[in-house]
């Protein structure tokens, strides 16, 4: 790895707890707060690519685990990784990874902008989401015995507002390719 | 502005190892699912709060510590006790909330530092591997904490450039510049370590 690619991935990894840090963002037309750190699986795969993008989550989570309040609203310690949760928070790094597979396949820096934001929209649907919640549930189910398909259906709330940050996620990753490219690209 | 969760203190949790904590929170992890009695959870519920109050964590910062998990496994106890049964919902929260007590236990009796010096070490058979270089991690981790704040004053700056020509402020807005400006630092910092030999091979 070179000294570079250690560099951006703690740049990464303190983006991430800063957007944590700075007041959640309100739309006009959602009645929740969006809060920034919970873009950060689909922005670190769209921006970084998916080693790079893996390797910051895994640092956070290093972080976590050694006591430091880095996730949003100042919460960290092992006890955050104990809960019934910590599947999403291992599902951060494979969802992390997988968009940015899937974004270094498909979005390439001569295509069209339109075309750029559907390809990033698309891969944070598919890791930021897809992968991130299968993980979690699959751990869910297995801890508390409850079904798959009913710790599934947990999830449905918060599908509205995170298919809502994939396409803001999208926007910001073709803007910071367009304004500093570093996605890696693969054939 | 990263305030550790360690809490000072000289308790026997204190003074035992890293390594330890980690294996008995391990093996309890492990043993929370050997049973399937509330009653024999509800105990080791009691008892782990029992250790947690020996650390020395004020009451004020152990609500705030343990409040969201507490919420979060509320939350799955619940659906579990509705998709289930209600006993099975009980079992579901006692489990987690003796993880709970303990993890956050391990947490404030832990110092960083000693808790980096033995993923480190941990780390070291995967060295031999050559899947890892130990010591990048500890550089690494010292990069974040170095720019957490320098990020935090980037972003308010960029917050008052916007109120000060008028423009509605919109985290949204400052997203891709707060990234942009960041990342471009990475080759500067990145000839920086190399020039001083900070990564040996």
């Amino acid at each position: 790895m070179s000294t570079r690619d250690l560099v951006l991935t703690a740049l990464f990894t303190a983006i991430i707890i800063v957007l944590g840090i700075i007041p959640p963002i309100t739309l006009a037309f959602v009645p929740v707060p969006i809060t920034a750190q919970s873009m950060g699986v689909m922005l670190a795969g769209c921006i970084i690519g998916a080693k790079r993008g893996a390797l910051a989550y895994l640092l956070l989570i290093l972080m976590v685990a050694v006591g430091l309040p880095v996730l949003s609203g100042g919460r960290g310690g092992l006890a955050v990784l104990a809960g019934p949760t910590g599947g999403y928070i291992a599902g951060w790094v494979v969802g992390t990874f997988v968009t940015g597979l899937v974004a270094e396949r498909i979005v390439r820096e001569t295509q069209g902008g339109a075309r750029q934001i559907a390809g990033f929209f698309l891969a944070s649907i598919i890791g930021g989401i897809g992968v991130v919640y299968l993980m979690g549930t699959i751990w869910l189910a297995i801890n508390t015995g409850m079904g798959f398909v009913a710790a599934l259906s947990a999830n449905a709330v918060f599908l509205p507002g995170d298919i809502l940050k994939a396409g803001i996620a999208a926007l910001a990753a073709r803007a910071v390719l367009v304004g500093y490219p570093l996605l890696p690209q693969r054939s | 502005m990263l305030k550790s969760l360690h809490v000072e203190g000289t308790t026997l949790l204190h003074r035992l190892s890293v390594r330890t904590k980690l294996a008995v929170l391990f093996a309890a992890s492990l043993a929370v699912f050997l049973t399937v009695d509330p009653f024999v959870l509800g105990g080791a519920v009691l008892l782990s709060a029992l250790v947690f109050a020996t650390v020395g964590v004020s009451f004020s910062q152990a609500v705030s510590r343990l409040a969201w998990p507490l919420v979060s496994i509320g939350l799955v106890a619940g659906a579990t006790a509705f998709f289930e049964t209600p006993v099975h919902g009980l079992v579901v929260l006692f489990r987690f909330a003796t993880l709970i007590l303990l993890a956050a236990t391990v947490t404030a009796s832990t110092e960083v530092g000693d808790f980096m010096e033995e993923i480190t070490r941990l780390m070291m058979p995967f060295e031999r591997l050559g899947l890892v270089n130990a010591a990048d991690i500890g550089l690494a981790l010292g990069l974040v904490l170095r720019f957490v704040p320098e990020i935090a004053t980037r972003y308010e700056s960029l917050r008052e450039a916007h109120a000060a020509r008028g423009l509605p402020v919109r985290p949204l807005k400052m997203l891709a510049p707060l990234i942009i400006l960041t990342l471009k630092d990475a080759d500067m910092i990145a000839m920086a370590i190399d020039a001083r030999g900070l990564r040996r091979h």
